[in-house]
């Protein structure tokens, strides 16, 4: 199953970065060599199985973008799943973006009507503190004014921090046909191991596939696990930026990451393959159960859920 | 690691502060050249980004910073002269003098052998050690003739000064907040000051020894600062991914910390409420290993409580395993493993942690003695 996902947004706005970053395991200090995008990049991604994000990173300038809009118009705007369209947050031409940006989202409604649609409001990092989240605020609005109809879906990133993670992961999620499912049965298995919490991760990019929280746990669920330990909120992110640092350390020896388990003072976890494409960790607060236990258990998961990431993406198709 | 088990300087210049006497450490250069960056990356955990934020230092600075020994290091502002720091030279063990790569001017330089000259005639054991700092700005090739310029100009300068100077024992090292070069160089600073090494050091190679490992680290947890490795040499790609290896969990902690009131770990022994065991202070006359034996452990019904980890990496052959002990509340053990050794013999690595971990607690008592002790 192939899912079109469309890289939209103006010249030097960071979408090349991104995309190294989170596909090909690039830090991000290394992004200020790349250089334009010309016309269109494509890359096939496997993602899950037989999930393959057929990524289009389209150069942003003026000639490439009229010509998206006309002679290549439906090539472009075909099929889409997904379109992710960048802001640069300091940009100095905030009219011509949106003026583009209206135009794209014509052309979608003309040729994939159910295309989800993200925007990203990008190097947050350059704005001061202080004023991080006005700023950001009034873009939001700026951005959902523009997008008239069409629902979206805003967010603030910048490739200096978790922030990255946070946006694709949602953006992913949206691609992934079985994630309830998969939700459910790490539910399951959260229980099975006495688990405060189970995360699944895709294992190249380490974007969170599935969690066994329920989404809001707060309000709806107030005997999820998580909502009793109250859980920093930016932990799924932050360990998908922490995993793939220490991968590209370990990378910089010529090693490759396999595992890790933990016997913290605040917790214990592990983290190790769950099948093929994924990775799950396991965090647990009950001081009594060790980490081999724990993978004891993540042994005998595996099958099943094996079987599940195949079963759900072969029944879509 | 190039240690001088006979520089004892240290704590004979050590001051009283209170109660506890602390190795001196000045933090020099000229203006804008970093030393309040490295000192808060260092130290203070200081994201990076906010070093474009530091306000110049106006007046001295004195930290109060506790690793394996207690220092006390003074971040001084950059028209600082001898005569206006306020101090004796003589109160000082190490100087570290910060130039910025790109500095090649004559007035970092004449303001290192104001006070290299000036700290020779009341202190003559004083080490200098001089970073040559910013390294990652320039390419490989710039960045190496820089380096070679100003270590020639200050012994050129030196020597002007006097001929005697020429034997004068200047380590130069080449740093940068952006990398662990940082961590590295203040290591070798740090090793010179701590009069136990030789003892961390052994201690360190029965553990290697022992568990077939090539390579182990004592880390000061916060800083990431090693204190001690064993006598193999170091490979800077396995130090910097120690380093990283420590950084990644120290940030995991506090993300999946339980913020519950009643968290069942609480009431869970941790190392900084556990008693130290009883032991019998380690004389530094006596070898390290056997004095190490026979002492008992924290007797059954609770066991403290060490945190621990490992990761294991791929493909190298059979793979290798990076393990991770608390040893007291601020220093780990880092070591290297094979992974089959990890896996196949977990009880004898166990063992032998346990065996380190007493031997460390032995001497960190005797370093908490030495520094609460009267003043030579
Ligand atoms: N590129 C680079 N810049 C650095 C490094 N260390 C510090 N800087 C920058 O150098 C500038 C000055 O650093 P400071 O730490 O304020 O310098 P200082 O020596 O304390 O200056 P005074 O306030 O006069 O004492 C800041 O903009 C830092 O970001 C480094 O390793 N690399
Ligand atoms: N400060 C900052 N710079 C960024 C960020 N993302 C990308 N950049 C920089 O922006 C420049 C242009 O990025 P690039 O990905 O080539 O833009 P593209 O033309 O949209 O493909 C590069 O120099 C990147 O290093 C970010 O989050 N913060
Ligand atoms: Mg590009």
């Amino acid at each position: 199953m192939k899912k079109k996902v469309l890289l939209m947004g103006a010249s030097g706005s960071g979408k090349t970065s991104m995309r190294s970053m989170i596909f090909s395991n690039n830090p991000a200090s290394l992004t200020s060599r790349l250089g334009a995008t010309i016309d269109v990049e494509q890359n096939h991604v496997r993602f899950l199985g037989d999930l393959i994000l057929n990524l289009w990173d389209c150069g942003g300038q003026d000639a490439f973008m009229d010509s998206y809009l006309s002679t290549q118009r439906s090539v472009i705007f075909s099929h889409v799943g997904v379109m992710i369209y960048v802001f640069d947050v300091e940009s100095r031409e905030m009219e011509k973006d949106l003026e583009y940006y209206r135009d794209c989202l014509e052309g979608l409604s003309q040729f994939s009507k159910n295309a989800n649609v993200f925007l990203l409001v990008h190097k947050v990092d350059l704005v001061r503190e202080a004023e991080r989240n006005t700023v950001v605020e009034r873009k939001v609005e700026e951005l959902e004014k523009a997008s008239g109809e069409t629902p979206v879906k805003v967010f603030s990133t910048s490739i200096y921090d978790e922030s990255l993670y946070k946006a694709w992961s949602n953006i992913v999620n949206t691609l992934i046909p079985n994630a309830r499912n998969l939700s459910k049965h790490l539910r399951i298995f959260a229980e099975a191991c006495n688990a405060t919490e189970v995360i699944l991760f895709e294992r190249t990019t380490f974007l969170v596939i599935a969690t066994s929280s329920h989404a809001d746990s707060s309000d709806a669920f107030p005997s999820d696990p998580v909502a009793l330990h109250a859980l920093d909120p930016k932990r799924y992110e932050r360990t998908s930026e922490l995993i793939k640092a220490f991968k590209q350390s370990c990378s910089r020896l010529r090693e490759e990451f396999r595992s890790l388990e933990m016997e913290l003072a605040e917790f214990t976890a592990v983290l190790d393959e769950m099948t093929k494409n994924t990775y799950v960790l396991v965090v647990v607060h009950d001081p009594v159960i060790e980490t081999a236990a724990i993978r004891m258990n993540i042994c005998m998961a595996r099958k099943k859920f094996e079987e599940l990431q195949g079963d759900s993406l072969v029944s879509e198709k | 690691m190039s240690s001088s088990p006979q520089n004892y300087s240290a704590v004979a210049n050590s001051h009283t502060n209170g109660t506890i006497r602390r190795t001196k450490i000045l933090l020099l250069g000229t203006r804008r050249s970093g030393k309040t960056s490295l000192f808060q990356v260092l130290f203070n955990g200081f994201p990076l980004k906010q070093a474009f934020y530091l306000e110049p230092t106006m007046r001295v600075a004195k930290h109060l910073v506790d690793t394996v020994i207690p220092l006390e290091i003074w971040d001084c502002p950059g028209n600082i002269t001898v005569d206006t720091l306020g101090a004796s030279l003589a109160d000082f063990s190490t100087i570290v003098f910060v130039i910025d790569i790109r500095d090649l001017y004559q007035q970092p330089v004449s303001k290192l052998v104001e006070f290299i000259v000036a700290a020779c005639q009341v202190n003559p054991d004083i080490n200098f050690e001089v970073f040559v700092h910013k390294a990652e700005r320039l390419q490989e090739d710039d960045k190496l003739e820089n380096f070679r310029q100003i270590h020639e100009r200050v012994m050129d300068r030196l020597i002007d000064e006097s001929p005697e100077f020429e034997q004068f024992p200047l380590n130069f090292h080449l740093t940068s907040i952006y990398d662990h070069s940082l961590r590295e160089a203040f290591s070798l600073v740090l090793h010179k000051l701590i009069e136990s090494l030789p003892y961390l050091e052994d201690l360190l190679n029965v553990f290697c020894a022992n568990t077939a490992s090539p390579k182990a680290f004592l880390f000061d947890t916060s800083s990431k600062i090693h204190v001690a490795t064993d006598t193999s040499p170091v490979d800077q790609a396995t130090h910097n991914l120690c380093c990283d290896y420590l950084s990644m969990l120290n940030s995991f902690g506090p993300l999946y910390r339980s913020n519950a009131i009643n968290d069942p770990r609480t009431s869970r022994d941790s190392p900084a409420t556990t008693p130290p065991p009883t032991a019998t202070p380690l004389s530094p006359a006596s070898g390290s290993v056997s004095a190490s034996a026979g002492v008992p452990l924290a007797s059954p019904p609770k066991p403290p409580f060490f945190p621990c980890a490992a990761t294991s990496l791929s493909p190298s052959h059979p793979g290798t395993t990076l393990t991770y002990h608390l040893v007291t509340p601020h220093l780990a053990l880092l070591a290297l493993l094979p992974t089959t050794v990890y896996e196949m013999r977990r009880g004898l690595v166990e063992w032998n942690v346990v065996w380190f971990r007493e031997g460390v607690r032995e001497i960190w008592e005797v370093e908490k003695e030495r520094s609460a002790g009267e003043v030579v």
